[in-house]
């Protein structure tokens, strides 16, 4: 190999890795996205510059070891340099083993810093469209015009080396260097986007370059699964598999066909270039762009408008009518453009809370739960005050306000399409903006137990009529369709609308307490009621009692009169024993059969006191 | 030849199209285009159509869209009248109503800078005009005591002054107040004194069904006293009654005393002897005396 060859290499890795640098720090500095995009593929060249010069340095040492082994086999004799293995060629396995090893896993490595460096980019990018800061930006523009001659240069350079002595492992590096010329060019060229009032074009630009990196992602990954089926022929030159076509293209765009051929005769491992067809496309190439570009052109003509929709046809940039549904003919673009709006669907916004997935998703509704990022509005509040505004700091609080929380779906339809197109630049945000004021100025005038109770379908109506009336009168070309009142609660913080169902639930329990009174009131006029009965009828059968035992007991001493008349003494005898016997039944006796009246007889007739009594401790109370 | 023809046809329909570039362009109907001749705006277009002008950087074209623009300003506390304090926000639509006074305004015409600049003063007009009114003139249960129209005219009146006395290109199309509402502290307050007029109603209702079932009780309790004594009193009726029937046999008993007496005697007897009555009898007593002239072998018990 030749060492100027190697020297190219040397530079090209040099380029690129002082401008990969400087790059990178261009970008930090102004903030470009572009430029992120820009640092990412020229860090990218400085990986392929760096291992296609490695390559280089194997190929040359392993031409060295050869030319001094054919040295010495001349000198000396074959017979002690016909050993064939490996170690007898140390330069020439080191090579082997790099090509067999190191150069795909190179090439995975490259294939997974441009999957992931585009993906990481686009992301970023949408996270902060407007990057680039006004300071840096005309530096940073001429820097990357500066880095673009730069590389342009040394790449051109090395591309017309690498074609002139047909060296492979020169090309992968040149095409990168000067691929990275045109990329720090599109990078200037986004800036200069934003420098002339167009703010996304540095963002564009990014995403350009992402899709860049994306395509070099997508034919790194092509190009590992096709070596595996690729036919291996002696002899034949292998390509660098970090060799990437598309920054080849790039480079030289004029060697497409050049490219396509060389790719399908490497692969197929026969000269697909050379047949017929791939012939005829390569001679008829302009006749076959200038047929697709008037298909193109032709396909602007006629326009379909789906059903559901408007369309306005503007003329060059004038109104020229409103089209329906169905097929249509206009002149081809830019002559003729058109603009579809859904005129026919219900489109809706909300106002007082913001939709989330998870609050619609739920099947149960609580004041106590927040169900939505839900706002509040001030409401009129008649309930009589009782606290002064003297004597308290917080003057606000003592006002007859109240706040309520509301979520209001407004629902409409485009019903002038020209009104809603013509009028105003931002027609739904500006018809939200005239519903929540609407909203507000209602509720503003309202009372918050009117409105919480029996004003709710009244407030939906008055709403809608309100909002219509608003959106006629700014010309908006919309009707409003439906405004609800779904869901107009206290306020969830701070436990408001808690306290306002406990006052329900004090209303149930003071009726659970009147009911409970008056079960007991029942119960004790009818306990009451039989009382009396049983008295009246305990008295009733007393009467009775006493006036038939007083009839009974008077015939029956009618009748004793004549027994006791016939024998007065034994009669009044034996009506003594009988009752004695019987009254003194179980009585307890004692009979005292007396012999001398001199003794004195004493009977302890004290029922015995219980013992547990005896112990009972009693003291003066004070 | 045929090649050299086809190039040549190319290249003339390259030619017409960059031509067509340069030299024409189009006003959109929403839109108002200032064209500047070496910088200088010159011309205004605010008609929709196709239009010719000389190529960049000869001529140059500033598009500008003079449909009707919004935007909302913050939510920002101010002071009102009677002490209070409120935030408000207001909604603006504004139109580019003189392109060619518009755009030297702004740095290149920019409607974002326009709309920074309109803030700041629509900012300062709100807080001034609303800071002289009072919040029931904000919020009011009585509709008719809101000021609302008045306020958005004022704040508009003080912005068109604004603008017209330094012709800013722009008009102020309409103005609306989007939303008010209390600080957090304040809010917070409201919040305990909603809590606290329920609060009321909870105990009022507590304290009302207490109080009613005390006096369904107690009046249940005296309509059972009322029963009760009407019973006994009808009871004490019906005894006395009883007795007065039972006292017409008296009479009876008046035709032997002396045995009416004894078997009265005899009755109450009867009714005073218990099973824990203890009775001491002698051997006279009868039918004890049966008991007199045994043998005498000691006392029988």
């Amino acid at each position: 190999m030749d060492r100027s060859i190697q020297k190219n290499g040397v530079v090209n890795f040099t380029v690129a890795l002082v401008i990969f640098l400087a790059g990178f720090a261009v970008t930090v500095f102004a903030g470009s996205l572009a430029g992120q995009a820009a640092a990412v593929f020229l860090g990218l060249s400085v990986l392929v510059t760096f291992v296609s010069w490695f390559q280089m340095r194997l190929e040359e040492n392993e031409r060295l070891e050869k030319l001094e082994l054919d040295e010495l086999a001349r000198s000396r004799g074959a017979s002690l340099f016909e050993a064939k293995d490996a170690g007898s060629f140390p330069a020439r396995n080191a090579r082997e083993q790099f090509e067999k090893y190191f150069v795909p896993g190179f090439a995975v490595l490259l294939l997974l810093l441009e999957a992931g460096g585009a993906c990481l980019l686009w992301y970023w990018s949408g996270k902060n469209p407007a990057a680039l800061k006004d300071a840096g930006a005309t530096k940073a523009l001429s820097l990357f015009a500066i880095f673009a001659l730069l590389l342009f240069l040394f790449g051109r350079f090395s591309v017309t080396m690498a074609r002139l002595e047909n060296h492979r492992l020169l090309r992968p590096g040149a095409s990168f260097l000067l691929a990275g010329a045109y990329v720090c060019a599109f990078t200037a060229l986004g800036i200069a986007g934003v420098e002339a009032k167009y703010p996304d074009a540095d963002l564009w630009a990014a995403r350009a370059l992402c899709v860049l990196l994306g395509l070099l992602a997508v034919e790194n990954l092509l190009t590992l699964l096709l070596e595996i089926y690729r036919p291996r022929v002696k002899g034949k030159v292998v390509r660098p598999l970090y060799e990437s076509r598309v920054a080849g293209l790039l480079a030289q765009p004029e060697s497409l066909f050049t490219t396509a051929a060389q790719t399908l005769d490497y692969q197929f491992g026969f000269k697909v270039s050379e047949t017929w067809f791939f012939q005829a496309c390569k001679q008829n190439l302009p006749v076959l762009l200038l047929a697709q570009l008037a298909v193109l052109l032709l396909s602007t003509t006629v326009f379909f408008v789906d059903a559901g929709e408007q369309a306005v046809l503007e003329h060059f940039g004038k109104n020229a009518g409103v089209y329906g549904p169905g097929a249509h003919v206009k002149l081809p673009w830019p002559a003729d453009q058109i603009y579809r709006f859904r005129t026919e669907q219900i489109q809706s916004f909300a106002v007082g809370y913001t939709p989330d997935a998870q609050s619609e998703a739920a099947s149960l509704v609580l004041w106590t739960v927040p169900h939505a990022k839900e706002e509040n509005f001030l409401v009129g509040n008649r309930a009589p005050s009782t606290v002064g505004e003297a004597g308290t700091n917080d003057a606000a609080s003592t006002k007859p306000v109240g706040l309520i929380t509301v979520s209001i779906p407004v629902q409409f339809q485009i019903t002038n399409i020209i009104d809603w197109v013509y009028n105003n630049t931002a027609p739904d945000e500006f018809l939200t903006s005239l519903a929540t004021r609407e909203v507000v100025r209602y509720f503003a005038g309202s009372d918050l137990n009117d409105v919480l109770s029996h004003g709710r379908l009244e407030a939906a109506t008055a709403l809608r009529d309100r909002i219509q009336a608003a959106a006629n009168d700014r010309r908006l070309g919309a009707k409003i369709v439906f405004v609800g009142l779904q869901d107009i609660h206290p306020p969830t913080g701070s436990d408001v609308a808690k306290t306002y169902e406990n006052v329900v639930g004090a209303g149930e329990t003071r009726l659970a307490k009147i009911l409970e009174a008056e079960a007991a009131a029942i119960r004790t006029n009818k306990l009451a009621d039989a009382q009396a009965f049983t008295v009246t009828n305990v008295a009733d059968a007393n009467r009775v009692r006493v006036v038939t035992a007083a009839y009974a007991r008077a015939a029956l001493f009618t009748n004793q009169i004549p027994a006791y008349a016939a024998a007065p003494s034994v009669y009044r005898q034996r009506l003594y024993l009988q009752n004695f016997a019987a009254a003194t039944k179980n009585a307890r006796k004692y009979i005292l059969l007396v012999t001398n009246t001199q003794d004195v007889i004493i009977y302890d007739l004290e029922d015995k006191i219980r013992t547990d009594l005896e112990n009972l401790n009693l003291t003066n109370s004070p | 030849m045929k090649k050299n023809a086809l190039t040549i046809i190319i290249a003339a329909v390259l030619l017409v199209i960059f031509a067509l570039l340069l030299f024409t362009f189009q006003v959109r109907q929403s839109e108002v285009v200032v064209v500047s001749t070496f910088l200088k705006p010159t011309d205004t277009i605010t008609n929709a159509g196709l239009y010719v002008k000389w190529p960049w950087p000869v001529q140059s074209i500033n598009r500008f869209d003079q449909r009707v623009q919004t935007f909302e300003d913050k939510f920002s506390e101010t002071y009102l009248a009677d002490q209070s304090i409120l935030l408000a926000s207001v909604y603006v639509g504004w139109r580019i109503s003189d392109a060619k006074a518009f755009f030297p305004k702004f740095p290149g015409g920019s409607v974002l800078e326009a709309q920074r600049k309109l803030e700041n003063m629509l900012r300062s007009a709100k807080l001034a005009v609303v800071g002289k009114h009072n919040l029931s003139e904000f919020v009011n249960s009585d509709p008719t005591q809101l000021k609302f129209n008045e306020i958005e005219q004022e704040i508009k009146s003080s912005v068109d002054a604004e603008l017209a006395k330094n012709n800013y290109g722009i008009s102020l199309e309409f103005l609306g107040i989007k939303r008010i509402g209390l600080p957090e502290s304040v809010t917070q307050s409201v919040f305990d004194r909603m809590k606290a007029e329920r609060t009321k109603y909870i105990t009022e209702a507590q304290s009302d069904g207490e109080a009613q079932a005390a006096k369904i009780k107690s009046a249940a309790d005296r309509q059972a006293a009322d029963l009760v004594a009407d019973a006994t009193a009808d009871a004490t009726r019906i005894q006395g009654a009883g007795e007065a029937e039972a006292a017409k046999m008296l009479g009876v008993f008046q035709q032997n005393p002396q045995l009416a007496v004894f078997e009265l005697q005899l009755d109450a007897l009867k009714n005073s002897m218990n099973q824990k009555s203890t009775l001491i009898f002698d051997e006279r007593w009868s039918p004890f005396s049966l008991f007199q002239n045994m043998p005498a072998n000691g006392a029988i018990k």
